[in-house]
């Protein structure tokens, strides 16, 4: 079916699209009129960088859909997994940064932005968040910003643990769910955030880590990783993280290395055309053929 | 026996027709002629053997006063080229009728009706032509003659000094490997004897052909794997190309097999297509393994100054007419393309004009753009895919002016494009356009072929299999930032059909059934030029991943509807608790009341500011 003939509606077939605001993001890039009510989007967009098949345990999937994913990387292992129609369109943040570049006279980044490694709705960390404060303590030179996954943010005792260390702890806000309370600015906020700040630390390697390195800034994994209660352990689990990516891994990183592994895990050189993304997406060609 | 022949009674000879028929002086009967029968019946034999090229190589030889004998079946136009060159021609033809018919046709060529085997041995000849190979040369009637002993007496036909050109067919050709003729055997009349393929006298490999050759005391001089057919070879390729995988007129070869076996194929159903077999033997170097025949010039040692046999590198010809030209290497990094017999007179059909002389360029270190395409689709590398795509709309919107395109490259498609060192250039094309064509036309024209080919060819690609045609030219062009309107993508199809109508000279009729077909390009589409099974299985593997897609969705939709109903009657809830219920009334008067309020206030505020600025300074308020 060509782009043309597909129904326009505010709603898309998998609701993790809207996570993030990513398809609002996407919409803006390929400049749709109305990028806050993006039209269905004719696939499963990878919402978060993951080491499986480009989907997410838990979310909803329509065997044979078109599967949109950051890499190439995550393409091939999503294809040994018995996946198909697997499309590399890279991460909604890299077409973030591609819209909006660092400005030059941006004022100088400086303290360290930490993710403590977050749970999610379905599935809650255990291990001693105070232990990991010290360590961070410990290697962090300047101020610390802790940013917390919004049920955590949500939860006074885990938040107070943060404040009482000294840390300013914020939040990027709700991804949404179910097509309701998305917060569309999610990774503009989250870029503004980090781009304040000189070095992104996590406990664990996640998509916060790879956005840091993307958009120049520092980035270390270090400290107890927190494993999550229920983990499946079907693609390596935490282990295999370091095993991998060990570049990204000790309390200082070579900045190269992990830049160019950003690069390569959110697919900032496989970024499409917003012509031909709108091809891939089911959207409705641009009327207008020379630009 | 035909399909028609198998179920009719066969057609008596019609003996008064023939005591009526005036007697042919230069017809004469050497024994084992066939009666009611003919090779010229498609439906009982093979095609008989034509094309430029032929015609070109058979020239080389003929002349005033030399003997030829053409021995077996040709076309006519073969056969007339080399009469009127004035060499005495003397032609063998099995089938009775249809010695009568050219020795009546042609009263100055002497016709011999019958089997190979009754030849006189003491006949030589200057030049003896054997294009349809040996296998219509034994008769019903009388004596077999095996392939071997049929080159042997041909061999033997040869006088000192003499030349044979014999097409010998590859057992191991492409065209038969790819065959899918159900009954093929049992329903050709021609095939008294079905192919023998445990014959270990008839020569296998060309190797075999030029020993069996040399043991009559011939030398080949020389020998050219034959494609896309034995009947209709439109490109030979010759000594220095053959087999040398690092000829730089290779990158050539590889387009001129590629259109010469779409052309040759064209609508036959097929095990598989077969420029996939092809593809891969070039690669390795093997074309002369998968050639459909060989085609050897051989001569005999004598006492005389013979000119040498000269050879040609690449030969391209068309299958009908007299134009044909040859590539060939000028130096280790140039090629040089020649016209060797030019057009006879000039063609122009549906909108095109036939090209009369080929212009490609001079340098040949580069790449085919569509084989470079094919090969980033199958690595999934879009970062290249989307270089080589912005390289060349460059390219194309460069050579035009306001907006349309003149000449050739208005109809190259991705296959005609060669990529050098300083950008793409054109290889040479067969039509070009009378009329000027728009841009947008072209460009998408090209584009969406390359996408009909990745399709409906079960090339990889990273793009969806569930993709049709159009969904694909809409990536490619978006890959460069362009998109296709309805009426630039349905003006593209027409001048595609346009095309192959000049190529293959469709009808009106073909030509609308064509256009529908290809304005209909799904992932369900088989091949739709060469109909190979292998294609239309990979097709079906598409239909069906999208037909479990559809359904999954379905279900999913199901699901989906029940979801929003739901949220849609908890939304609904909400919306009359606040109309009907005193709660509901309550807070919707408490909430319209404190936008009142707090709207009011501010008002008031406002105007309180306004009154005491005045107050200071009359002027505001004027």
């Amino acid at each position: 079916m060509s782009a043309s003939q597909q129904p326009a509606m505010d709603e898309g077939m998998h609701h993790a699209n809207y996570h993030y605001g990513h398809a609002h993001l996407l919409a803006r890039y390929c400049d749709l009129p109305e990028p806050l009510h993006p039209p269905r989007l004719q696939g499963y967009l990878q919402h978060g960088w993951n080491m499986g098949d480009g989907l997410a345990p838990g979310t909803p999937y329509v065997h044979g859909s078109r599967i949109f994913v950051w890499s190439e990387e995550t393409r091939r292992r999503s294809w040994s997994q018995g996946r198909r129609d697997v499309i590399v369109v890279g991460a909604p943040f890299a077409y973030l940064l591609e819209m909006e570049p660092e400005p030059a006279d941006a004022p100088e980044p400086e303290g360290t932005i930490f993710y403590p490694f977050h749970g999610w709705e379905g599935q809650q960390i255990s291990g001693d968040h105070s232990r990991l404060i010290d360590e961070v303590k410990a290697t962090e030179t300047g101020s610390v910003t802790a940013c917390l996954y919004w049920n955590e943010f949500r939860m006074k005792s885990v938040r107070r643990i943060y404040e009482r260390a000294g840390f300013r702890v914020i939040c990027h806000g709700y991804r949404g769910f179910w097509w309701r309370d998305h917060n569309r600015d999610f990774l503009v906020g989250q870029l503004a955030e980090l781009r304040k700040h000189r070095r992104v630390v996590s406990n664990r390697l996640c998509s916060a880590v790879w956005y840091g390195a993307l958009a120049g800034r520092e980035v270390a994994v270090y400290g107890d990783p927190m494993v999550l209660d229920n983990a499946d352990p079907t693609f390596g689990g935490e282990p295999r993280l370091r095993r991998q990516w060990p570049e990204v891994y000790g309390n200082q990183t070579d900045y190269d290395a992990c830049h160019a592994l950003a690069r390569q895990q959110l697919g900032a050189d496989e970024l499409a055309h917003p012509d031909e993304l709108r091809a891939y997406l089911g959207w409705p060609a641009s009327t207008e053929r020379f630009k | 026996m035909s399909d028609a022949a198998a179920l009719l009674p066969t057609q008596g000879t019609d003996f008064a027709a023939a005591l009526a028929a005036a007697p042919v002086p230069n017809l004469r009967r050497v024994g084992g002629e066939m009666f009611a029968w003919s090779d010229r019946d498609p439906q009982r034999a093979p095609a008989l053997p034509r094309g430029a090229v032929l015609r070109f190589l058979l020239g080389q030889f003929a002349g005033p006063g030399r003997a030829v004998l053409v021995a077996g079946p040709h076309a006519d136009e073969l056969v007339a080229a080399l009469a009127d060159s004035g060499a005495a021609v003397t032609w063998l033809l099995r089938s009775l009728a249809d010695a009568e018919e050219a020795a009546r046709t042609r009263p100055d060529i002497t016709v011999l009706a019958g089997a190979a085997v009754k030849l006189d041995p003491a006949e030589r000849f200057d030049l003896v032509v054997a294009v349809d190979g040996v296998e219509r040369l034994n008769s019903a009637e009388g004596e077999q003659l095996s392939a071997a002993e049929l080159i042997d007496r041909l061999a033997g036909a040869v006088r000192p000094d003499g030349v044979l050109v014999l097409m010998h067919d590859n057992r191991l050709g492409l065209h038969h490997t790819v065959r899918l003729e159900p009954g093929g055997q049992g329903r050709r009349d021609a095939t008294w004897y079905a192919v023998d393929e445990y014959d270990t006298h008839r020569p296998a490999s060309q190797e075999q052909l030029t020993a069996r050759l040399a043991d009559s005391g011939l030398t080949v001089g020389a020998a050219y794997a034959a494609f896309p057919e034995p009947a209709t070879p439109t490109v030979l390729v010759g000594a220095g190309l053959l087999g040398n995988v690092s000829s730089p007129v290779r990158p050539r070869l590889g387009t001129a097999l590629s259109q010469a076996l779409a052309a040759g194929f064209r609508g036959r159903p097929v095990l598989s297509d077969p420029r996939h077999l092809a593809n891969r033997a070039l690669l390795a170097g093997a074309e002369a393994t998968i050639a459909p025949a060989w085609l050897v010039i051989a001569r005999a040692p004598g006492e005389g100054a013979a000119p040498a046999i000269g050879t040609h590198e690449l030969l391209i010809g068309d299958v009908r007419g007299t134009f044909a030209y040859e590539v060939a290497a000028a130096s280790e990094s140039t090629v040089r393309t020649t016209v060797l017999q030019p057009l006879a007179e000039p063609i122009e059909r549906s909108g095109l004009r036939r090209i009369s002389e080929p212009v490609a360029p001079g340098a040949d270190v580069g790449h085919v753009l569509e084989e470079r395409l094919l090969h980033l689709a199958a690595t999934d590398d879009l970062r290249q895919l989307r270089v080589e795509m912005a390289q060349y709309v460059t390219w194309l919107h460069e050579q035009a002016s306001d907006g349309v395109l003149v000449g050739p490259v208005a109809v190259a498609g991705l296959a005609d494009i060669f990529v050098i060192e300083d950008g793409p250039t054109l290889l040479p094309t067969r039509w070009e356009p009378v009329e000027p064509v728009p841009l947008a036309v072209a460009e998408i024209r090209a584009i969406w072929q390359f996408a009909v080919q990745l399709i409906t060819s079960g090339q990889p690609h990273p793009w969806p299999v569930t993709s049709s045609a159009v969904d694909l030219t809409a990536v490619l062009l978006g890959m460069v930032g362009l998109a296709a309107a309805d009426a630039d993508l349905r003006a593209a199809v027409d001048l595609h059909v346009a095309l192959e109508a000049a190529d293959f000279e469709l009808s009106l009729s073909q030509q609308h059934d064509r256009q529908l077909e290809l304005l209909a390009v799904t992932p369900g589409t088989a091949s739709v030029d060469v109909a190979g099974f292998r294609e239309l299985t990979e097709a079906l593997w598409r239909q069906r991943y999208e037909a479990s897609h559809l359904l999954a969705m379905m279900e999913w939709t199901e699901q989906i509807i029940k979801s929003r109903d739901l949220q849609l009657s908890k939304i609904d809830w909400e919306v009359q608790f606040y109309r009907k219920t005193w709660a509901g009334r309550f807070l919707w008067v408490a909430r319209s009341a404190y936008r009142v309020i707090t709207r009011d206030s501010r008002k008031f505020l406002h105007g309180r500011r306004q009154r005491k600025a005045a107050a200071v300074d009359p002027a505001a308020l004027r």
